[in-house]
C-alpha cells in the first residue's frame, strides 16, 4: 500500500529553502543583521506606497518554488526574488476559500464568516486603518479584484470604520460587462476576459442602469479612459488578470494611490481540473507580477518608494491528499493547502534573503501597519525582517 | 437527536439493503460520535446502488470497528466528542439527509475553526480500522497524447522515477494488443464491476464491454446525461443570485432519475455512478480530460477495479465558464493541452491505484499514443530506468509487470 505522507508547513517550508539557496545562492534570515535602511536614509524618504497581490485561486509548491516547478515562474525566481525578501512559510490558519481568505489578509484577523456571501468583512480592513490612521483621501487606496464575491471587500462593517474610511472597488468584469452593455463592441471576441469558474459563477448580474452609468462614470472619471479605448485595449488582452493588470496601471497614472491590493485570479481555474490551464495561469501571473514590478520602477510615482508584497491567499491540495483530488480544490485543510510564501520588495526590504521561521498571512496587516505608522487591531504580528 | 438513541424503526424508509445493515450493526451506530456517525449513514443509504467493493469495504470498517477493544475505541472516538456541534444540526434530520448533514457540518467546523481537529480525529481512526485485506493483483492502462505533438517537451515526468521508460514499444494495432492484455487479465476474475474501460473520446471498436465481467464507457455515451447537467448548472448562473454552493447543492440534490441516466444502462448501479460522474464533481461536465481523471479516481475508491483502461482523448478548448455551460457541443480542442492535463491524470491514477493495491500486485502502465513511450510500473520495473528494447505490450507486462 501506499504510505499516506502527509506533509508538514516545516517539510513545506525546508523544501523551498534548500531549492532556493541551492539554485540561487540566497542568503538567509539568520545570517542577517540590521535589516532595512539607516535610519539617516529612512527620514529623507519619499512618503512611501504599497501594493499587495494576492494570487486568489491558491498556487502549490509544486508548481512554483519546488524544484519540479521552477520553471513556470521565471520572473519571480530570476528577477523579482533577487530583489526581496522570500519568506518560505506562511500559513493560512483561517478558512481556504478564495473572498473569506483574503478578506483575513486585509483584516489581519481569521474571518469565519460564509466565503460565498458577499458581505463586508466585520472587522477593519486594512485600507480603513490606513485612512483613518493617516487621513488619507478617498483616492488614495483601492482594490482591483476580478470576481463579482469582492465587491464589498474595500471597508468593514466595523462601527468605528466603515466605507467612510475604505477602498475604492474596482471589479474590472464589471467595468468591461458594463462597456459592451451598449452593443456597439464585439462581446463575443472579449467572452474570455469576463471567464470565472466554479467556484465564483458568473451570474447575469441584476445590473441596473444605474449601474451601468456608475461603472462607466469610473472608467471615465477615475481611470480616464473612454469606453471605446478601453474596449480597445481589452481586446488586446489575453485574461482577466491582464485586464486587472492593465487597470492597475491606469489607476496608477491617474490617482498614483497610495494603498493598492490586487488579487489575480486566472489559476482558479484549477477547480476544472484542468491542469494545463492551471500552470498556464500560474505562468502568467508570474510573467504579470514582472510587468507589475517594471511599471513601479518606470513611474515616478512609484519608483523607489513602494513596497511590493506578493502572496497566494494559501495552497492548494497534495497530490498525496486521500481527502482531496491534488491540485484541483483546497478542501483537505491539509498542510499543503495551507502552507504559502511571501515576497517582499520595495526600498526597505533585504533583496536576495529568505526567510524561514513560520509566519502567518494575517501578520501582513500590522506589518504595514507598523511600517507605514497606523495602528491596527489585528492579532497579527510584525514581521521584523519587513521592518 | 443523538447517534445513541438510535432505534431500528428510523431506518424504517431506508432502501431494504441498506435497512438491513443498519439493523445489523445498530449497537455500533448507536456508539458513533455524533460527528461522524451521519458519513456511515451516508454510505448506508445507499448500499443498494453500490459497487460490490464498496459493500465489503464498508462491512470491513463496521466489524473493525465493532472489534475495537473498548478502550482503543473509546480514545479513538473521544477527539470527535469534544467537537461542538450546533443544536440545530443535533435537531436536524440526519438520519434520513445525512449528506445535509455532512455538508452542513462540514461549513460550521471550518467556521469554527474544528476543521483540523476533525481531520486529525478522522486520519486516526480510519488508520486504525484500514483494511488488512490483500488485494488481487491489479493492472491499470492508461493512453493518452492523441493528436498531440509531442516533441520538445519531456513526457512522463512525474511517473519516470516510479517504472521503466519503455522507448520502443513496438505499438503496431495497439488497440489489439491492449485489448488482448486487458482480456487476459479479466479472466482472473468474472465478478461483476470488475473491469473498466473508460473513453473520453470515441472509444476503440474491440468488445472491451463483453469481457466478462467488464463495463465498458465513453464520454459521448454519457453525453446526454452530461448535457442534462450543463443545463442545471446554467440555471443557477443565469438565475441571478446564488453561487457555488447553490450551484453545488443543486447538482448533489439530482438523482438518476432527474438526469433520466436509465436511457442509458439499466443497471441501478452504473445510473448512480454515472449520475454521480456530474452531479459530484467540478471538471467532468467541461472537459474530457477531467472526466477520464475523475472516473478513474471514482472506480478506484468505489469499484476497486482489478483491470482499468482509461483512455484520454483531445478535450475542448478552453471558453469563459459560462460559454462552456451554454454550448455543450463546441468547436476546435486542445490537443496540447489535453496531453499535459492527461499526464497529470496518469499520475493521480497510479497514486489511486497504489492505494489499493498490495504491494507487487500492482502493474501500471501510461503510454502516449501515436509514438512508442511509455512507463511500465510494476513487480519487476526498478523505477527510474529505461528499457530501449523493442517489444510488444505483452511481453514488456511479462517482463515488467
Amino acid at each position: 500500500m501506499l504510505s499516506r505522507r502527509i506533509l508538514s508547513p516545516a517539510s513545506i517550508s525546508r523544501s523551498r529553502r534548500e531549492f532556493l539557496q541551492g539554485g540561487l545562492g540566497l542568503i538567509s534570515a539568520s545570517s542577517m543583521s540590521g535589516f532595512g535602511l539607516p535610519m539617516s536614509r529612512r527620514l529623507v524618504a519619499p512618503s512611501p506606497k504599497t501594493i499587495l497581490v494576492t494570487f486568489g485561486g491558491g498556487a502549490r509548491d509544486s508548481e512554483t518554488f519546488a524544484q519540479e516547478g521552477q520553471h513556470n515562474i521565471p520572473h519571480l525566481l530570476g528577477e523579482l526574488l533577487p530583489q526581496g525578501t522570500f519568506f518560505s512559510q506562511v500559513v493560512n490558519a483561517g478558512i481556504l476559500g478564495h473572498y473569506v481568505a483574503t478578506a483575513s489578509i486585509i483584516t489581519g484577523t481569521w474571518e469565519r464568516f460564509d466565503n460565498f456571501i458577499a458581505a463586508p468583512p466585520p472587522n477593519p480592513t486594512l485600507f480603513e486603518y490606513f485612512r483613518k490612521g493617516l487621513r488619507r483621501p478617498s483616492t488614495d487606496a483601492w482594490v482591483i479584484a476580478p470576481s463579482n464575491g469582492f465587491q464589498r471587500i474595500g471597508s468593514s462593517s466595523s462601527a468605528a470604520f466603515g466605507p467612510n474610511f475604505g477602498a475604492g472597488v474596482i471589479l474590472p468584469k464589471r467595468l468591461l460587462s458594463a462597456a459592451l452593455h451598449d452593443g456597439r463592441h464585439d462581446s463575443d471576441s472579449l467572452a474570455h476576459l469576463l471567464q470565472d469558474n466554479y467556484e465564483m459563477p458568473v451570474y447575469q448580474p441584476a445590473e441596473s442602469e444605474q449601474d451601468r452609468e456608475l461603472h462607466l462614470n469610473m472608467l471615465e472619471s477615475t481611470l480616464s479612459v473612454s469606453v471605446a479605448d478601453f474596449v480597445r485595449h481589452a481586446q488586446t488582452l489575453d485574461s482577466a488578470d491582464e485586464l486587472s493588470i492593465f487597470i492597475t496601471g491606469q489607476l496608477m497614472r491617474q490617482h498614483a494611490p497610495s494603498l493598492l491590493m490586487l488579487t489575480l485570479h486566472d489559476m482558479d481555474i484549477a477547480h476544472a481540473g484542468a491542469y494545463s490551464l492551471y500552470v498556464d495561469a500560474i505562468q502568467r501571473a508570474d510573467r504579470l507580477c514582472a510587468e507589475l514590478w517594471n511599471m513601479i520602477q518606470t513611474n515616478p510615482e512609484y519608483k523607489d518608494r513602494t513596497t511590493l508584497y506578493i502572496l497566494p491567499d494559501f495552497g492548494r491540495d497534495s497530490d498525496e491528499d486521500p481527502a482531496g483530488n491534488g491540485f484541483q480544490h483546497h478542501r483537505t485543510g491539509g498542510a499543503l493547502a495551507r502552507t504559502t510564501w511571501l515576497l517582499a520588495l520595495g526600498p526597505h526590504i533585504r533583496q536576495n534573503a529568505v526567510v524561514e521561521r513560520p509566519i502567518q498571512s494575517i501578520d501582513l496587516v500590522p506589518t504595514i501597519g507598523c511600517h507605514l505608522g497606523f495602528s491596527t487591531t489585528s492579532p497579527g504580528r510584525c514581521i521584523g525582517e519587513l521592518l | 437527536m443523538t447517534p445513541d438513541r438510535l432505534r431500528a424503526d428510523d431506518f424504517a424508509p431506508y432502501p431494504a439493503a441498506g435497512r438491513g445493515f443498519a439493523v445489523d450493526h445498530l449497537e455500533m451506530l448507536r456508539r458513533l460520535p455524533m460527528a461522524i456517525c451521519p458519513s456511515f449513514l451516508q454510505q448506508i443509504l445507499v448500499l443498494d446502488t453500490s459497487f460490490p467493493a464498496e459493500v465489503s469495504s464498508l462491512q470491513r470498517q463496521c466489524d473493525a470497528i465493532e472489534h475495537l477493544e473498548q478502550g482503543k475505541f473509546a480514545a479513538l472516538v473521544s477527539p470527535f466528542q469534544h467537537l461542538s456541534i450546533p443544536a440545530h444540526l443535533e435537531e436536524s434530520d440526519w438520519v434520513q439527509s445525512p449528506a445535509k448533514f455532512i455538508t452542513d457540518l462540514t461549513a460550521y467546523l471550518w467556521s469554527s475553526s474544528q476543521i483540523d481537529a476533525f481531520r486529525s480525529a478522522a486520519q486516526k481512526l480510519f488508520a486504525a480500522i484500514q483494511d488488512s485485506t490483500l488485494y488481487p493483483h491489479r493492472l491499470t492502462m492508461v493512453v493518452f497524447g492523441r493528436d498531440a505533438r509531442t516533441t520538445g517537451t519531456p513526457l512522463l515526468t512525474k511517473l519516470r522515477p516510479r517504472g521503466v521508460l519503455l522507448t520502443a514499444l513496438q505499438t503496431q494495432d495497439m488497440p489489439g494488443q491492449i485489448f488482448e492484455v486487458f482480456s487476459r487479465h479479466a479472466k482472473e476474475s468474472q465478478e461483476p464491476f470488475a473491469h473498466w474501460y473508460v473513453d473520453g473520446g470515441e472509444p476503440w471498436t474491440q468488445e472491451f464491454g463483453k469481457v466478462p465481467g467488464a463495463v465498458s464507457i465513453s464520454y459521448p455515451a454519457l453525453d446526454d446525461l452530461r448535457k442534462r447537467t450543463l443545463a442545471k448548472m446554467e440555471e443557477v448562473t443565469t438565475g441571478g443570485s446564488g453561487g457555488a454552493e447553490l450551484m453545488r447543492a443543486r447538482l448533489t440534490s439530482m438523482n438518476a432519475k432527474d438526469l433520466d441516466a436509465g436511457s442509458v444502462t439499466e443497471d441501478p448501479v452504473l445510473a448512480r455512478f454515472y449520475t454521480e460522474l456530474f452531479t459530484e464533481s467540478s471538471g467532468p461536465q467541461l472537459f474530457s480530460t477531467s472526466f477520464v481523471q475523475w472516473t478513474g479516481r471514482e472506480l478506484a475508491r468505489r469499484a476497486q477495479p482489478r483491470t482499468l483502461l482509461l483512455r484520454y482523448a483531445p478535450r475542448r478548448r478552453y471558453q469563459p465558464f459560462n460559454e462552456m455551460l451554454r454550448t455543450a457541443d463546441p468547436e476546435g480542442v486542445d490537443p496540447e493541452g489535453s496531453l499535459r492535463d492527461a499526464e497529470m491524470g496518469a499520475y493521480y491514477t497510479w497514486i489511486e491505484m497504489s492505494r489499493i493495491a498490495s504491494s507487487g500486485k500492482n502493474t501500471f502502465i501510461a503510454w502516449v499514443e501515436g509514438t512508442s513511450q511509455a512507463i511500465l510500473a510494476g513487480s519487476s520495473a526498478p523505477g527510474g530506468t529505461q528499457c530501449d528494447t523493442a517489444l510488444r505490450l505483452k511481453d514488456a507486462l511479462d517482463a515488467f509487470g
